[in-house]
């Protein structure tokens, strides 16, 4: 379909602002982080640094366990992700693709576990935590990440399980497979890229998580990042170089992870797209 | 197929059904149930600070909770906060969706990095936005002043309506970008011979929306703005990290008394109490849109 | 045959196990404090690796925690059974954690450390009621005023000894472009602080009547909340937001005249400040009193473990921090804010011997002179009551400022208002 230069322009104007809004303030804590102390004070803001220095980074990386904090981060969601693709998997095909008693009011249910607060379940699940002595493990964190990724990531799947089409499986259970077979051998790859999406999802949810790793775990050697770097700024003083050094040294990994896998997390949501 | 032989046939399929469900259930039962029934009988004891013991007492928080202000002025903080992100994130993330559903140069890497704001922590985005808000050093301050809207740096989160309006625009600006790509990958499952036929049917722009995009992208944004209304009403850490409920209570939406009233308050049966309400409000209204509004949801 | 096997293994099993026994494991020893600045966890790591080695039947370890979570923490820690062994600690959550029967009396300890360090009696007085004394004072802290001498004699101005010529000095900067005197109007500890600071001034320190009921609602205290108002104008337009990081900023920058803070040397420094340019003095009083006082703050050490080996332990470590040769250097992990609570600790080398306490000698001395007229809301009397725990925790005292700068209250209504919210929070 052409498009008039009118409507071109408008997307051209919209596409910048979009980029404008959701880049240029990465691009002020970013540039600004390595700038001194006094520039990024200064009255008068800069665009471009006019100064250069590491030592914010260089004060962030040596008086804190910022490495650890960032092998934690990766372990709780890389394991959150996997059990979350899992269960998600696994229920999706049951919800989707299955009958049996109760099946939509299981689903409606179990959408609704957002309409709890997270006060609701922070301090009975601390004591439940306790009492498996899980306090300062961060197998607990995997626990309360996945509950809050599943439900939505069973939603996802419902639109890649509609892109297969019934004959398949209908093809396949005539020809005499069991369901389980025709769950891994067929409907799973034909959603792998579906699968990753969910799976980023559950991977970023795990990732950006603060209050109940702020509350399970006491030891700096179990933090995650969110909590690490909330602990590193602290409130006594405002050292904006540091905390900047810290803010950018938290985006760039998931930004560079991103750059790398971002596009399958797009693909995969459409690849169910007719088009 | 003979009636017992499908019956037998139904029968396998349910218990296979309900083996693949059963660890979802265990699993949210454990870590949902559970805590919302050991509220219940916190909300029904007198507890204060946690751990401490505590005798059962009926209805009474829950008398003195409903009966006080603060809660219903909780209430409709939240209300407001709810209804404020839901405009803005999904009009910013509607225009967003129809922006990248263009093949038009630069869109396709515009896909990737319009999440950015979605993937860092919030403690990033409470740090962003302390310092570019702040009058030492931030940049929006003397942004606006070389602009000529303001001639003096504003307090953002000085005043009841612009901490309000900051926390919401903030929170927006960090959820809208996930929200648009769940809408574009609704959109992009629209067949494209719908447009094409209705252009040759001299349809305009705004016409193929509303006719074709609208009503068939309604149940994506149908499931995405009941989950995220219900996202939006619980969120904490950002409000709490940035404006901690002030000032003087402007921004003290119903998470805020909730978690005041426990770990601040020490008055934790009364906040369990409080929580109860809130979930049972946000259940039932989530219910109420389902069974009214609920398109299809049978058809799989 | 049998018998002899038996009998041998029974005897090499014993042997080991004695063996064992005598090199018993080491008590573990978990700490919570709330310094997380890394320099300050640093430090700390220093003087635990230092005890750890010179005591090895003690191993001591290190959680530090966040202000914020803290007071949440703690007592689910304690509920759960997974309690620190020691918690530092500030008056009010001192009450906080009391309340939980978390804690049992030290006051045969601090009897001990009274006679070989002596402390200084301000410092131990938030601790000491009820018949015992419930934590062992660390650190001192205390506000003060701080400002640049050179902008001060540009603008042609003597530091501030009264609220009417703090008042002027503000009106007077401000008009030269800053912030005349930075004070925050945040739902805040800080601007619980400093709101209290000025309370002091105006003979307003007391919260509590002799019988426990709340006398929040006074005159003075309307005075006081009246002053901070007309003071505040001369404020930073986001000061609503505040923590003590933003108002030291501010300060550092240049853009504000005067700031109300622990301390300032520290950062000051780190930007390249001039000793000689830094001027502190103590919190200006009101008109009509004769000399200024300030809020303090003792920080302290709670031992909440029950087992007597590790409570042995804890109070070897804590003995450990307040010997001479190495309570400077636990002070100085942020130089310049902590102040001895005990008397051979403010004469110690191993303090004054602090690159940064040769550096800013004079104001250091000023701010332990200013903190030695220092008192602390709700524990002001001999009896302290249960209830400053929640009054604290709930910034009642910051809240009803914001009722007046940001809800546009009289200060007369907002106090009333403040003392109904202390009452319930005593409930």
């Amino acid at each position: 379909m052409r498009r008039s230069p009118g409507v071109n322009l408008a997307l051209a104007i919209g596409l910048a602002f979009l980029a404008i809004i959701a880049l240029l303030p990465f691009w002020w804590v970013i540039s600004s982080s390595i700038k001194a102390t006094n520039e990024i004070v200064s009255t008068t803001p800069t665009m471009v640094p006019h100064s250069f220095t590491l030592e914010h980074f260089a004060k962030l990386l040596t008086s804190s366990d910022y490495p650890r904090f960032l092998l934690n981060s990766l372990a709780v969601s890389a394991a959150s992700m996997a059990v979350t693709v899992v269960l998600a998997v696994l229920s999706g095909y049951a919800f989707f693709r299955l009958r049996f008693a109760g099946r939509d009011f299981l689903y409606r249910a179990i959408l609704l576990a957002y309409a709890f607060p997270a006060i609701v379940v922070l301090v009975p699940l601390y004591g439940m935590m306790s009492a498996v002595r899980l306090i300062d493990n961060l197998f607990a964190l995997v626990v309360i990440n996945v509950t809050f990724a599943v439900p939505f990531a069973i939603w996802m799947m419902r639109a890649f399980l509609a892109a297969v089409p019934l004959e398949i499986e209908e093809a396949a259970r005539l020809d005499g497979a069991s369901r389980l077979t025709i769950l891994r051998r067929i409907i799973v790859p034909l959603i792998a890229p579906g699968i990753a999406s969910v799976g980023i999802f559950a991977f970023i949810s795990s990732w950006t998580e603060y209050l109940f790793a702020s509350v399970l775990i006491q030891s700096d050697a179990n933090k995650t990042i969110p909590v690490g770097l909330a602990g590193i700024i602290g409130q006594y003083q405002v050292d904006w170089g540091l905390m900047l050094a810290g803010a950018t040294i938290t985006t760039l990994p998931v930004v560079v992870l991103f750059f790398f896998i971002g596009r399958y997390f797009v693909a995969g949501l459409t690849a169910g797209a007719i088009k | 197929m003979p009636r017992r032989l499908q019956r037998r046939a139904a029968r396998r399929e349910a218990v296979f059904a309900w083996t693949l469900v059963a660890p979802v259930i265990l699993w949210l039962g454990a870590t949902l149930v559970y805590p919302l029934v050991s509220s219940l009988t916190l909300s029904v004891e007198n507890v204060r600070i946690i751990g401490s013991a505590g005798r059962f007492v009926g209805l009474d928080n829950y008398l003195s909770i409903l009966s006080a202000s603060a809660f219903w002025l909780a209430l409709a903080r939240s209300v407001v906060w709810v209804v404020g992100n839901a405009a803005i994130q999904t009009v910013l993330a509607m225009v967003s969706a129809l922006i990248l559903e263009q093949t038009f140069p630069g869109v396709r890497v515009a896909r990737t990095w319009i999440v950015v704001t979605w993937i860092v922590p919030t403690i990033v985005i409470v740090i962003v936005w302390r310092w570019l808000l702040s009058t030492s050093g931030g940049m929006i301050n003397p942004l606006l002043i070389a602009l000529g809207l303001i001639s003096q740096p504003v307090g953002f989160f000085s005043s009841a309506t612009s901490a309000m309006t900051s926390l919401m625009l903030i929170n927006s600006w960090r959820w809208f970008p996930f929200i648009a790509v769940m809408l574009l990958a609704g959109l992009q499952r629209i067949p494209n011979d719908l447009y094409e036929a209705a252009a040759i049917d001299g349809a305009s722009r705004f016409a193929r929306f509303r006719r074709i995009t609208l009503p068939l992208l309604q149940p994506t944004l149908f499931v995405l703005t009941v989950i995220g209304t219900l996202l939006s009403f619980n969120v904490f850490d950002i409000v709490w990290l940035l404006t901690g409920g002030g000032p003087a209570d402007a921004t003290t939406t119903l998470p805020i008394l909730i978690y005041r009233t426990a770990f601040k308050g020490y008055r934790l049966s009364e906040a369990a109490a409080m929580s109860v309400v809130a979930t049972v409000l946000l259940m039932g209204l989530a219910l109420l849109a389902v069974r009214t509004l609920a398109p299809g949801e049978e058809d799989r | 045959m049998l018998r002899r096997t038996l009998l041998t293994a029974g005897a090499v099993a014993l042997a080991l196990f004695a063996a064992g026994a005598a090199q018993a494991d080491p008590v573990q020893i978990r700490l919570w404090h709330m310094e997380q600045p890394p320099q300050r966890v640093a430090r700390v790591q220093q003087l635990i690796d230092e005890f750890n080695k010179a005591n090895p039947d003690v191993v001591v370890k290190q959680e530090p925690q966040n202000w914020g979570e803290v007071y949440a923490k703690a007592p689910a820690a304690i509920a759960a059974g997974n309690a620190p062994d020691i918690l530092f600690a500030i008056p009010d959550f001192t009450t906080v954690i009391k309340g939980l029967g978390a804690l049992d009396s030290v006051k045969d300890f601090t009897d001990k450390l009274d006679k070989e360090h002596h402390f200084i009696p301000a410092t131990l007085r938030p601790y000491a009621y009820d018949g015992g004394v419930w934590a062992v004072p660390l650190y001192n802290m205390a506000i003060s005023t701080w400002y640049r001498k050179s902008v001060f004699a540009k603008a042609g101005l003597t530091p501030p000894q009264t609220w009417s010529e703090w008042k002027h000095d503000a009106e007077v900067l401000s008009k030269a472009g800053l912030y005349g005197a930075g004070l925050p109007a945040n739902k805040h500890l800080y601007t619980d602080q400093t709101v209290y600071a000025v309370l002091v001034n105006d003979g307003a320190a007391e919260l509590f009547n002799d019988d426990g009921s709340l006398r929040f609602n006074n005159p003075k205290t309307v005075e006081a909340y009246s002053f901070y108002k007309d003071l505040y104008k001369s404020s930073a337009p986001d000061a609503t937001n505040w923590t003590w990081g933003e108002a030291e900023a501010c300060f550092d920058s240049g853009k504000c005249g005067t700031v109300l803070q622990f301390t300032v040397i520290s950062t000051y420094n780190a930007q390249g400040g001039d000793p000689a340019d830094l001027g502190v003095v103590a919190v200006p009083h009101a008109d009509g009193l004769k000399e200024s006082n300030t809020i303090s703050y003792s920080n302290a050490a709670m031992i909440l473990a029950k087992d007597p080996a590790k409570r042995q332990a804890a109070e070897k470590f804590i003995s450990f921090i307040l010997e001479p040769t190495n309570y400077g250097r636990f002070l100085n992990m942020e130089p310049g804010l902590f102040l001895p609570v005990t008397e051979d600790g403010a004469k110690a080398a191993s303090f004054w011997n602090d690159p940064l306490a040769v550096k800013y000698k004079a104001q250091i001395e000023t701010m332990i002179a200013n903190s030695e007229h220092g008192m602390l809301f709700g524990f002001t009397k001999d009896k302290v009551m249960s209830s400053i725990g929640a009054i604290s925790a709930q910034n009642v005292i910051a809240e009803t400022l914001q009722r007046i700068v940001t809800g546009g209250a009289s200060p007369a209504d907002a106090v009333a208002a403040g003392q109904k919210e202390m009452e319930a929070a005593a409930k």
